[in-house]
């Protein structure tokens, strides 16, 4: 076999796993994770075409998720609008948002931007917090909105199994991987990537590194708010300390550079270790001393971060090149 | 030598995910005739030391439960409890539901305090059938969403607003003073917003001047901006609902600021929380609280309840852990009557109870008696004051009147 | 009128130690060139070990700085030393290791939840100490004598550590190393032992801040989440790696909370804070006093 056939054949082996995987593990416990997992693992890939190729930290995307649950959220249970409707007007209003609040911040660096950004997520949790009408939409304030369980179907995007919602994200996460992948291989990705790394130098050269990063950002935002239309339908829970939280900002930041920041497989990789890590430790040692699960949690962090600073997705990837490279040898 | 430990990293990296996710199938042991009670609390974060406070009252009544034979009508089978840390968040509370009925097959869930986790928790053991108690959450809306599943051992928040102006009228009558002003400050949450809705009503319908309505964030570092707000309204009344770092704050504040109240009502959570007479000190002095509880209730069995408490845990009794601690023999009483481990039996148990006696009985009211829509009826709540008798700082029961502590006269305005 | 200026003192005196908190990152940023996500926690640990050295001892909050300074200063030195500094080597070609970020919220993480583990989730105060409660009564003002004495120590804390950095030649050497690393050890400095010393001074002033707040703050485990966010924006507005800065910062922040709830809900107030802060960055992104080469 040719390393490509290899390759694609590797892939295929991925997918039949993942979309098999519900038939063998039937419990919704571990639907329930999986789903989650997923989730993170699709918001930071989002995430990353700005947090990744642009070469900025944002930390303030859980706003992007809000905008998106709480779009979603009030149309279907104030007026009965379709979800289906709700995510893609969330997501133009979330890229709206996030074209506005990129442009002046994208001419900040480093910390700044970081900064800068936290202020960002941080203001819109205050905003929807205080806000309990907004014109004739009823937000509910820092009270939340419930989604009543009726009228359960694929045009409710509402379902009493998990599988439903485990193929819904898993398609999610696919075409945003799909996504990102043709963008870094298009000229916006090396645009971006250029406009990164040395963007005197690329400005030089006549990219326009603003435009390039404001593409991106409004499409990441736009991205983000699916998932949080996705997430309302989910839970059938929202309120402000939830979907706009700086812990939701953080943890995107956290998988995508504990998987290994501006790669593709990146963040799937950093949710596939993190979302367990957080998930497992709370349900070993959730209970039997309060608070050392997120000890580990912390030291997985600050460990993975010591001994890989690029993530896990290099040396991962060395690995599976090195297989590859092997396989390819003995067939030939 | 950078290499191999960089790969160590890797591999125990993996190692671990490995091994949690093998180990995850094993939890459940196999046991039979038990009764497993899922309990969903907040154990860290801003939360964790009311939720503590839950875990341990749980922990003492299971305990004596067990100690006395168990479920009898189950031949003997223990209650053995799964606890779980919510973190005070909606996403995480749902995933514990989710494992605790699908993996660990609880019988019976608890929790959460959190309204907040509550509302989405409890919808997903609607959606299973399995009986939900909440010992305290107070929000009316949560057994107002239809569920049949669903009961809960405290006292509404309706009950409790109503209550808080019933008392303001009581006293008003009884020491005959005229209180006309009256100024609301809670936290921008679930909790706090619920209940000023309420009093803006009652407020109205009782002829007070509001003449301060104002959410905090609970979050706040400096509380003097709100204080002097307080101090500049000059209300005759306070009403306050807290959470803990905020009530002491708070309470530390006014009395810093030498705001003279007639009345300061809080609204249990923060301002019983057992850290809060111990930080507030002598500041707290004279300020009323309405509780489900409290340790001179006079019922028998209740001091020796709140002994054994404090011996083992350092700190009395309070509302929300009493709540918790009754929960359990609702449940054992329950499950004493289902004689069954099927969910839907347990619910019809639940739906019937009539518990006026036993251990778990160290509550005011005479007994606990659910609703159509799982709200216990008897749910009643006494207004405390704090003050200092001669043993320190203490919480005084003194409304309504029949429960005042013998031999207390309430000071009524505050000097 | 009275009511405003009594509200700006406020404002400005608990300001003050707002700046006080954000010094530390302010400094630290200035050297390391990271955002140390940690201080808040740092501040958290500084007030248990004040508030137990002042109720083991029973000694004025104030008098237990020599305690707080060493032990935070060794604590924030060896934290750098064995936590971050490996990071540091292993991306030693960034100017702005982002990993570092990700590596200080895991100590946040671990320090918060391991404060909970040890101490519990109980809220302590110190209820004997000489300057709980006392007030300040000045032309029918009230005004709060433990904050004076907090506002006292950030404006000297501050001085101290702009005068250290001005005028020893351990200061000259961090200020060398802040501004160019790679020259400054072509000089002979030692970069990992200025970002030890750095990051150290940067523990003890937190340290020192959780001294002022001890006597009429609650401690508790996530004390330090509170003080987190609102020293981010502190040390932008002032601007990164500004010592004056942030304690001016720290004022603005401070004065807005303390007038702004007067005109409006004090929830909204805190929006304001969020709103002006993106408004001044975009007007004047460096900051007060922040120099334009830094961002």
């Amino acid at each position: 076999m040719t390393r490509e056939n290899l390759q694609k054949a590797f892939l295929t082996l991925v997918l039949i796993i993942v979309f098999g995987l519900p038939l063998i593990l039937r419990s919704p416990t571990y639907l329930h994770i999986l789903v989650l997992l997923y989730l993170y693992a699709y918001l930071t890939t989002s995430w990353n075409l700005v947090g990744g190729f642009a070469g900025v930290l944002p930390l303030g995307h859980a706003a992007f998720f809000g905008i998106g649950a709480y779009t979603s959220t009030v149309l279907y249970v104030q007026y009965g609008v379709s979800p289906w409707f709700g995510m893609v007007l969330g997501g133009v209003l979330a890229s709206i948002t996030g074209v506005m609040i990129g442009l002046p911040t994208f001419k900040m660096r480093g910390a700044y931007f970081a900064l800068a950004t936290i202020a960002f997520g941080e203001g819109m949790r205050v905003m929807v917090e205080n806000i309990d009408h907004l014109g004739p939409f009823n937000i509910n304030g820092p009270r939340g909105l419930q989604i009543p369980p009726l009228n359960v179907g694929l045009a409710n995007l509402m379902f009493t199994n998990k599988e439903p919602y485990y193929y819904i994200i898993l398609v999610m996460l696919i075409a945003v991987l799909a996504v990102t992948y043709f963008i870094s291989r298009s000229r916006l990705g090396y645009y971006l990537n250029a406009g990164g790394e040395e963007p005197e130098a690329a400005m030089s050269l006549g990219v326009n590194v603003a435009r390039c990063k404001l593409i991106a950002m409004a499409m990441s935002s736009f991205l983000t708010a699916l998932a949080g239309s996705f997430y309302a339908q989910f839970s059938l829970f929202i309120h402000p300390k939830s979907v706009i939280s700086l812990d939701l900002s953080f943890e995107i930041a956290f998988i995508a550079l504990i998987g290994g920041r501006g790669s593709i497989v990146g963040p799937v990789l950093g949710a596939l270790l993190l979302r367990p890590v957080s998930d497992f430790s709370r349900i070993y040692f959730g209970a039997t001393l309060p608070g050392l699960h997120l000890i580990i949690f912390g030291m997985v962090l600050i460990l993975v971060m010591i001994y890989l600073p690029r993530g896990l997705q290099q040396p991962l990837t060395k690995a599976y090149n090195g297989l590859l490279n092997r396989l390819d040898r003995r067939s030939r | 030598m950078k290499k191999p430990i960089k790969e160590i990293g890797v591999c125990s990296a993996v190692l671990w995910v490995l091994t949690m996710a093998l180990g995850a199938g094993s939890v459940c042991l196999a046991q039979d005739k038990v009764v497993k009670v899922g309990n969903i609390i907040p154990l860290s974060g801003p939360s964790a030391s009311v939720g503590q406070q839950g875990k341990n009252a749980r922990e003492m009544a299971v305990e004596e439960i067990n100690a006395a034979g168990g479920i009898k009508s189950l031949g003997g089978a223990k209650l053995v409890m799964l606890y779980t840390d919510s973190e005070s968040k909606p996403e995480k509370g749902v995933a514990e539901a989710e494992r605790f009925i699908n993996t660990e097959k609880v019988h019976v869930l608890t929790g959460c305090w959190n309204s907040a986790v509550t509302y989405p928790t409890t919808a997903v053991a609607e959606r299973y059938g399995i009986p939900f108690i909440v010992p305290v959450s107070v929000a009316d809306k949560i057994t107002e969403q239809g569920f049949k599943t669903v009961f809960r051992i405290a006292a509404k928040d309706s009950w409790w607003t109503r209550d808080q102006f019933a008392f303001l009228r009581d006293m008003e009558k009884e020491f005959n003073a005229k209180l006309e002003k009256i100024a609301f400050v809670y936290e921008n949450g679930d909790w706090g917003k619920g209940f000023a809705e309420q009093w803006k009503e009652l407020a109205k319908k009782g002829d007070y001047k509001v003449v301060l309505d104002e959410p905090y964030p609970s979050t706040a570092t400096d509380l003097s901006p709100i204080v002097q707000k307080i101090k500049r309204a000059n209300p005759d009344v306070l009403l306050l609902v807290s959470n803990a770092a905020d009530a002491i704050l708070l309470t530390n504040t006014l009395a810093d600021y030498r705001v003279k109240l007639k009345a300061i009502i809080g609204s249990g959570g923060g301002h019983a929380d057992p850290s809060f007479l111990q930080a507030a000190g002598k500041n707290a002095q004279y300020l009323f609280d309405i509780v489900e509880w409290e340790t001179d209730v006079n019922k028998p069995g209740a001091k020796e309840a709140n002994e054994k408490f404090k011996s083992r845990y350092g700190y009395n009794l309070a509302g929300e852990s009493v709540d918790a601690y009754l929960a359990m023999y609702v449940l054992a009483d329950a499950m004493e009557r289902a004689a069954s481990l099927d969910p839907v039996k347990i619910r019809e148990a639940l739906a019937t109870t009539n518990l006026g006696s036993g251990r778990g009985m160290i509550v005011g009211y005479d007994a606990v008696e659910f609703d159509k829509t799982g709200q216990n009826k008897h749910a009643s709540l006494v207004m405390v004051q704090i003050n200092d008798i001669g043993k320190g700082m203490e919480r005084i029961t003194v409304w309504p009147k029949n429960a005042r502590r013998a031999g207390y006269q309430p000071v009524f305005p505050m000097p | 009128m009275v009511f405003i200026l009594e509200d700006t003192i406020n404002g400005i005196l608990m300001g003050s130690i707002y700046g006080l908190t954000a010094l530390g990152l302010t400094l630290i940023f200035g050297v390391l060139k990271v955002i140390n996500f940690a201080h808040g926690s740092l501040l958290m640990v500084g007030m248990y070990v004040a508030y137990w050295a002042v109720t083991l001892s029973g000694a004025h909050p104030y008098l237990t700085l020599i305690l707080v300074i060493p032990v935070m200063y060794l604590f924030g030195y060896y934290l750098q030393d064995i936590v971050i500094k490996p990071i540091f080597k292993a991306e030693s070609e960034v100017r702005e290791p982002i990993t570092v970020i990700i590596v200080t919220t895991g100590v946040w993480y671990v320090l918060d939840n391991l404060t909970l583990l040890i101490f519990g989730p109980h809220y302590r105060t110190i209820q004997e100490n000489p300057l709980r409660g006392k007030m300040l009564e000045l032309g029918g003002m009230l005004i709060s004598v433990p904050k004076l004495w907090g506002f006292s120590a950030a404006v000297l804390t501050a001085a101290a550590v702009y005068l250290f950095l001005q005028k020893t030649s351990m200061g000259r050497a961090i200020r060398a190393t802040s501004l160019d690393r790679e020259a400054a050890s072509l000089m002979g400095i030692k970069q990992f032992k200025i970002y030890n010393i750095a990051f150290g001074i940067g523990t003890a002033t937190a340290g020192i801040a959780a001294v002022t707040l001890v006597p009429f703050y609650n401690v508790f485990p996530t004390v330090g989440v509170l003080f987190d966010i609102k020293g981010f924006i502190i040390v932008v507005l002032g601007g990164l790696g500004s010592i004056g800065g942030a304690i001016l910062g720290g004022m603005i922040i401070g004065v807005i909370e303390s007038v702004g709830p007067q005109f409006m809900a004090a929830t909204w107030a805190e929006g304001i804070v969020y709103g002006l802060f993106l408004l001044f960055l975009f007007v004047k992104p460096s900051g007060l006093f922040g120099v334009r080469y830094d961002w």
